[in-house]
């Protein structure tokens, strides 16, 4: 190793490169990987000033380099501007920023064929990364030839063991001696701290069989009868199989479909979207290089929809603002608040023990343990007898799906009547509670909605609601409404806006922001520093895209890189992509994040000027199994209105296998990354907060890329090389020059230097002391101060009296009566100025569906796989018997029935059971249990495995993918939201006999 | 010497399965000679949390029961196929390597099913409490050290120190016997007792009220068993009953009301017995 080091340093000490020639022979003879680079171009280089007085030409030939002083004729121009900037030039080549600028100002040029050009450029910047890139010096040494690298996970960063480039085993990360003390939280005479080690979920330490899995696609694949020169046969697109093709094959078929498309069809005929969720890493995950990527070539987008938290975007939003985070809240300092202000927690649609909040393993676990230490109240109010009711008990009530909203505004019909709310917050601090209180009350419609009111919609006993609303009132009440906070399945059901929007009205009648009363269950808003810099992935990575991820509030001055932008507009809405594709129409409310009253706006595709898109190019998870009416993406797949779809893919999912051509994507195990536990920033800002610690890590390259597949990064660099945009694409870095860019830009070197990072894999940022933990979130609010809580939103804009003072609303107080709603449409009846109880159009009301499918199914996040991550692809995940049961060496996805609903179907536990209603049909494995009343069934959503027994789109599926079931109808009119949560279905026992499914369009909005 | 020893707490247990992702990741692709050789992909389960459901919604009661080889001090196994079973001194038990390849019978010289069958490579195996990492310096074996709150927990401690452990934290031994496991559970109750959940109501001027100033009793051939006051819901729960151990009466009063009796007959189940309607003195 010595030896390396000592080559790059007696170039850098030289100060001058125009010795080129002997230090990259060195180099050559102590790294074979550095040869093996040498040997991939002859070329010859002509290195020079500008008035050509100093000059050293190189000739690269059969892995050996000649040189000699003078100019003369060469394939690529390396011209410096004078012998300051090429005495600089090693400096210069070792930070990066400086290499952009040098080249940006033209001090430095580059001249020549883009592929010699480019391999000299990046071949300069691989000689000075050589001792990680050729000896691997990084990891920590474990003895017997083991290095421990470590990597990031959507379920929590993991130590990976590697032993001659094959992963032995992933283990959740440990602390060591040196690594920093807990927080300490002083509560109710006792003392609360972490362990110090982080946790993982089940998919991030089921890992190492998704690596190996037999599922990975290894080689670019053609569909054997689809011709890009001739017949395409777009309707045997999920039938017909694959053959291998080379990668030269791969990308010329892709990159010359790119420049037809966009010659014959215009711009935006290309449509791209990514299934999220599948990787980790700030660098080489979806709002970093794929967002720069197509934003050189310009490409519709996806109009997304908050999938987790819709009720909270199209509906509490109103309230009380908070458009940054979709309407999600603030939460800082909650934990500690909760824990010393609080005796009782109400958990409604909340099940952070099978969600991890979000990203966040397990960590919130401990801290629902204390809960229990602490002998707080506790109440869950879900449909299932969820995981977290499970752990943390307390007492468990379950309305049917989609009729919260109604229970809710029972709770506040007894408050109102019994006086036992804050009035004087609610008369200083919050806007229209008597128009609110006009409805509940039954002023306006004659109709008290008192708890014997929501009896018969919800199923729950009177008492047991007013002895709630009694005991919740008594208490200094936390209420966690979802998983983290404002997400939660209650919000995904029909007219979830309005249980969304009963609980910040709840809430706020009893003075959020004061001691004790707050959102939150303990999952977020742990007293972590967060003044250290460090962003999330959703901050825009390499992006350059300052608009469309969080860079613009985040990263722009801190790693400045040549920006991006997508000059293409139209967007396709993503719970309408099939109809979009099959019907060449669609529409929906487009939701933004810089202000509420953005959300009234519309997508309308196609745009004014534009021709249907001609190509998909779909990236990271499968559509199919999480979004509603699946079965509608199997349809549209078929049809000719797509001329080609590029799938680029780690496994062969559900959706994979409806692509003409798919380019194998490696896993983050098997490329560089950086990034930090469970952030994302951006729309859920300091999502660490969840965390126990907060953790920031390198991601070793652990293992070579499995067969031929490439990093996401390597397959976009590879195309732009094709189509000559490859120094537009990356300055000419590569994905490890950019991590460590990143690194440079962030507060990290401050702490820890890059060599030590590398080795150790990991920097845990030491927690403030107590007296500079952040302020207490909506205390601010509560108190009528300024916002003092850590963040920049919302926008200046967004304050409408004093800067910094109030809400976002236009009162800038709570407001139960919604101007902004009042303003776009007083009478939107599915969506009201103030909340109100909707019944669904797919439950019991639903007279005449009812009586046909009297089952009400909920389809929450799973808790074993995060989406289709983890899940099938033979990993370890589908031996989880809460997750899948095998029969007959099939594994079939679980559906869960009260013993009831069985009895009455003759069914039993194990029997094979096919779940269907007009939109799909799916063969699942009955469990019967009683954690759901009669009535309801559950099973999760997101299966993997797309198994289509007839036609693809037309038949019964037995891969589990109750997403087939659920309806696409928006959650309210004027909303681009789902409804999964309301959808009714029959169950019998598996026939064999497979179903007809017809022809599927959205369900009308 | 000091020996090795598992404790598992129900209530600690969230159900994540962390344990078998673990053992699995272990032991799967992974040959550790002497120790055991590789565990089949998808067909074997070392450790494994079993979901086990009381009473019937909303009065649901869920646990996981993590099921794992024993480590028994007096191991059936060993006594069944003596020269196959290797107690060590640190109280791990093992199968040999050698001896377990061909020898099917194995499977049943564990009367709990701890042993099992792996088809692909004819040997018979089980849980080796990570044998190969506690020898090589690790604290703890895979499953506990993925483990998200130390449901899992081990002890290294003398065989008195585990029976004083035992006794103090009421640890308990999942399967009857003398075998003398290494492995014991914590709130077991979880498992193989059963509770009678109720609750108490009134009239107040036509509408159903919870009593949630009502004190609720019961008793068995007269004797008070246990009394609390009723939560804010005004429903009670009695726990850590036998089951099928015969007739129990309920008692609900609350001051200015008659007391509200109701007899239970208690099965293998956990009884709901329904709203306890108050009437007024």
């Amino acid at each position: 190793m010595r030896d390396i080091r000592e080559v790059i340093n007696k170039a850098i000490l030289g100060g001058t490169l125009f010795a080129l020639d002997k230090v990259l022979n060195a180099l050559a003879a102590v790294a074979p990987g550095f040869k093996e680079e040498l040997r991939k171009k002859n070329v010859t280089v002509q290195m020079k000033l500008r008035d050509n007085s100093h000059g050293q030409w190189l000739e690269f030939r059969d892995g050996v380099v000649t040189g000699k002083m003078g100019i003369y004729e060469a394939d690529v121009e390396m011209i410096f501007e004078n012998l300051e900037v090429a005495n600089n030039v090693a400096t210069i080549f070792r930070d990066q920023m400086e290499f952009v600028n040098a080249a940006k100002t033209g001090s430095l040029v580059l001249n020549g064929p883009d592929d010699a050009a480019m391999w000299f450029s990046a071949l300069l910047l691989k000689f000075f990364a050589a001792d990680v890139l050729y000896y691997k010096n990084y990891g920590a040494k474990m003895g017997s030839g083991v290095t421990r690298y470590v990597t990031g996970t959507n379920g929590g960063p993991v130590f990976v063991y590697v032993k001659n480039d094959k992963i032995i085993r992933v283990t959740p990360v440990e602390f060591d001696k040196d690594d920093p003390a807990p927080w300490t939280i002083t509560a109710k005479g006792r003392k609360f701290s972490p362990p110090r080690r982080m946790t993982a979920t089940p998919y991030a330490l089921g890992w190492k069989s998704m690596v190996y899995s037999p599922n990975r696609v290894l080689y670019p694949m053609k569909r054997v009868d689809f011709d890009p020169n001739g017949e395409r046969n777009y309707q045997n697109r999920g039938i017909s199989g694959y053959e291998r093709i080379s990668w030269e094959e791969a990308l010329d078929i892709v990159s010359r479909e790119i420049v037809r498309v966009r010659r014959e069809h215009g711009p935006g005929a290309i449509f791209h979207s990514s299934g999220s969720h599948h990787t980790w890493g700030n660098i080489g995950y979806y709002l970093s290089g794929t967002k720069r990527f197509f934003d050189c070539l310009g490409a519709t987008n996806v109009a997304l929809n908050p999938d987790s938290w819709e009720g909270f975007a199209w509906g509490a939003m109103h309230h009380y603002g908070g458009s940054a985070r979709y309407g999600g809240c603030e939460p800082y300092s909650t934990v500690e608040d909760c824990m010393q202000n609080a005796t009782m927690i109400v958990f409604w649609s909340s099940d952070p023990e099978s969600t991890a909040g979000v990203y966040a393993a397990q960590e919130g676990t401990v801290r629902r343990q204390w809960i229990k230490d602490l002998g707080m109240k506790v109440v869950h109010i879900d449909p299932y007898y969820n995981a977290t009711a499970a752990f943390v008990g307390g007492r468990w009530i379950a309305p049917r799906p989609a009729t919260d909203a109604a229970m809710a505004i029972a709770i506040a019909n007894v408050w109102m009547n019994e006086g036992t709310y804050d009035k004087d917050y609610v008369a200083k601090r919050t806007f229209g509670f008597d128009k609110w209180e006009d409805y509940v009350l039954g002023r306006t419609d004659g109709v008290p909605k008192t708890p014997e009111w929501q009896e018969p919609i919800t199923g729950v006993p009177a008492r047991t609601v007013r002895a709630l609303a009694q005991e919740w009132a008594r208490n200094k009440t936390y209420l966690a409404c979802g998983g983290i906070t404002s997400f939660g399945s209650a919000g995904r059901t029909a007219y979830g806006t309005e249980w969304a929007r009963a609980m910040v009205c709840l809430n706020f009648m009893q003075g959020v922001g004061k001691p004790g009363t707050n959102f939150g269950g303990l999952q977020y808003g742990t007293p972590l520093d967060t003044r250290f810099w460090f962003p999330g992935y959703a901050d825009g990575g390499f992006s350059g895209d300052y608009m469309s991820t969080g860079a613009g509030v985040s990263l722009y001055n801190r790693m400045p890189q040549s920006p991006a932008v997508n000059s293409e507009t139209q967007l396709i809405p993503r719970l309408r992509i099939p109809e979009a594709i099959m019907d060449k129409k669609a529409e929906s409310n487009h939701l933004g994040v810089y202000s509420v009253a953005s959300q009234f706006s519309k997508v309308q595709y196609p745009a004014p000027g534009h021709e249907p898109v001609k190509m998909y190019y779909k990236y990271g998870g499968s559509h199919i199994g999480t979004q509603p009416a699946s079965n509608r993406f199997a349809q549209m797949y078929r049809c000719d209105s797509l001329e080609i779809v590029v799938n680029q893919a780690i496994w062969m999912e559900g959706e994979t296998k409806f692509a003409d051509i798919i380019l194998p994507a490696c896993t983050n195990f098997e490329r560089w990354d950086i990034g930090e536990a469970s952030s994302s920033g951006g729309y859920i800002e300091k999502a660490y907060l969840q965390n126990n610690w907060r953790v920031i890590f390198i991601q070793h390259k652990c293992i070579e890329p499995l067969g031929e597949s490439k990093s996401d990064f390597e397959i976009f660099q590879a195309i732009a090389n094709k189509l000559g945009l490859w120094q537009v694409f990356s300055e000419g870095n590569s994905e490890y020059d950019w991590v460590k860019r990143y690194f440079e830009a962030t507060d990290l070197p401050k702490k820890i230097s890059w060599h030590k990072l590398l080795k150790k894999g990991y920097y845990v940022v030491p927690p403030l002391p107590e007296d500079r933990r952040d302020p207490l979130a909506f205390n601010w609010f509560a108190e009528d101060r300024k916002k003092d809580t850590p963040e920049l939103t919302p926008l200046p804009s967004e304050f409408y009296g004093q800067y910094g003072y109030g809400l976002q609303t236009p009162s800038g107080k709570f407001e139960f009566e919604a101007q902004t709603l009042k303003r776009f449409d007083a009478n939107d009846k599915d969506r009201l100025p103030i909340c109100t109880y909707i019944p669904s159009w797919e439950g019991r009301e639903a007279k005449d569906l009812y009586e046909k499918y009297p089952l009400q199914m909920i389809s929450p996040h799973a808790k074993y796989s995060f989406h289709t991550m983890g899940d099938g692809k033979d990993s370890n995940i589908n031996d989880i018997e809460e997750h899948r049961i095998k029969v007959d060496g099939y594994y079939y996805w679980i559906f869960r029935m009260n013993p009831r609903d069985a009895a009455a179907r003759k069914l039993k536990r194990g029997d094979l059971v096919e779940v269907f209603n007009d939109r799909g049909s799916v063969v699942c494995y009955l469990e019967l249990t009683e954690r759901v009343p009669a009535g309801i069934v559950h099973s999760y959503e997101s299966s993997a495995n797309y198994d289509p027994l007839g036609e693809p789109g037309h038949s019964t599926d037995r891969g589990g993918c109750v997403n087939n079931l659920t309806p696409s109808r928006f959650i309210t009119k004027n909303a681009h939201g789902l409804a999964v949560n309301s959808c009714l279905v029959e169950v019998r026992k598996w026939d064999g006999k497979v179903k007809y499914i017809g022809d599927l369009r959205a369900d009308s909005y | 010497m000091n020996k090795w020893h598992i404790v598992v707490d129900l209530e600690k247990c969230v159900g994540c399965y962390n344990c078998l992702m673990a053992c699995k990741d272990e032991f799967v692709d992974n040959d550790w000679p002497p120790y055991t050789r590789k565990q089949q992909k998808h067909d074997d389960k070392w450790i494994n949390p079993v979901r086990h459901e009381r009473g019937c919604a909303p009065r649901t009661d869920v646990c996981f029961v993590t099921k794992l080889c024993q480590h028994c001090e007096n191991a059936p196994c060993a006594k069944a196929a003596p020269g196959a079973v290797t107690k060590r001194p640190d109280g791990v038990v093992l199968l040999d390597v050698y001896k377990a390849k061909g020898n099917p019978d194995l499977v049943k010289a564990c009367p709990f099913g701890a042993i099992q069958w792996n088809e692909e490579l004819k040997v018979a195996q089980k849980c080796t409490m990570c044998a190969h990492l506690l020898d090589g310096g690790w604290q703890e074996p895979r499953c506990v050290q993925a483990c998200p709150i130390r449901a899992l927990s081990v002890v290294n401690c003398s065989d008195e120190d585990w029976e004083a452990l035992s006794n103090r934290e009421n640890l308990e031994s999942l399967y009857p016997g003398s075998h003398r496991p290494k492995v014991r559970y914590k709130n077991l109750y979880r498992y193989n007792k059963c509770f009678i959940a109720g609750a108490a109501a009134y009239d107040d001027h036509g509408t159903e009220t919870a009593a949630t100033n009502a004190r609720a009793t019961i008793k068995k051939d007269g004797v008070m068993l246990e009394t609390m006051y009723v939560d804010f819901l005004g429903e009670f729960k009695f726990d850590k009953l036998p089951p099928d151990s015969g007739v129990y009466t309920i008692e609900v009063d609350m001051p200015g009301f008659k007391k509200a009796v109701q007899e239970v007959e208690l099965g293998k189940d956990s009884p709901d017995i329904g709203v306890m309607m108050l009437e007024r003195d």
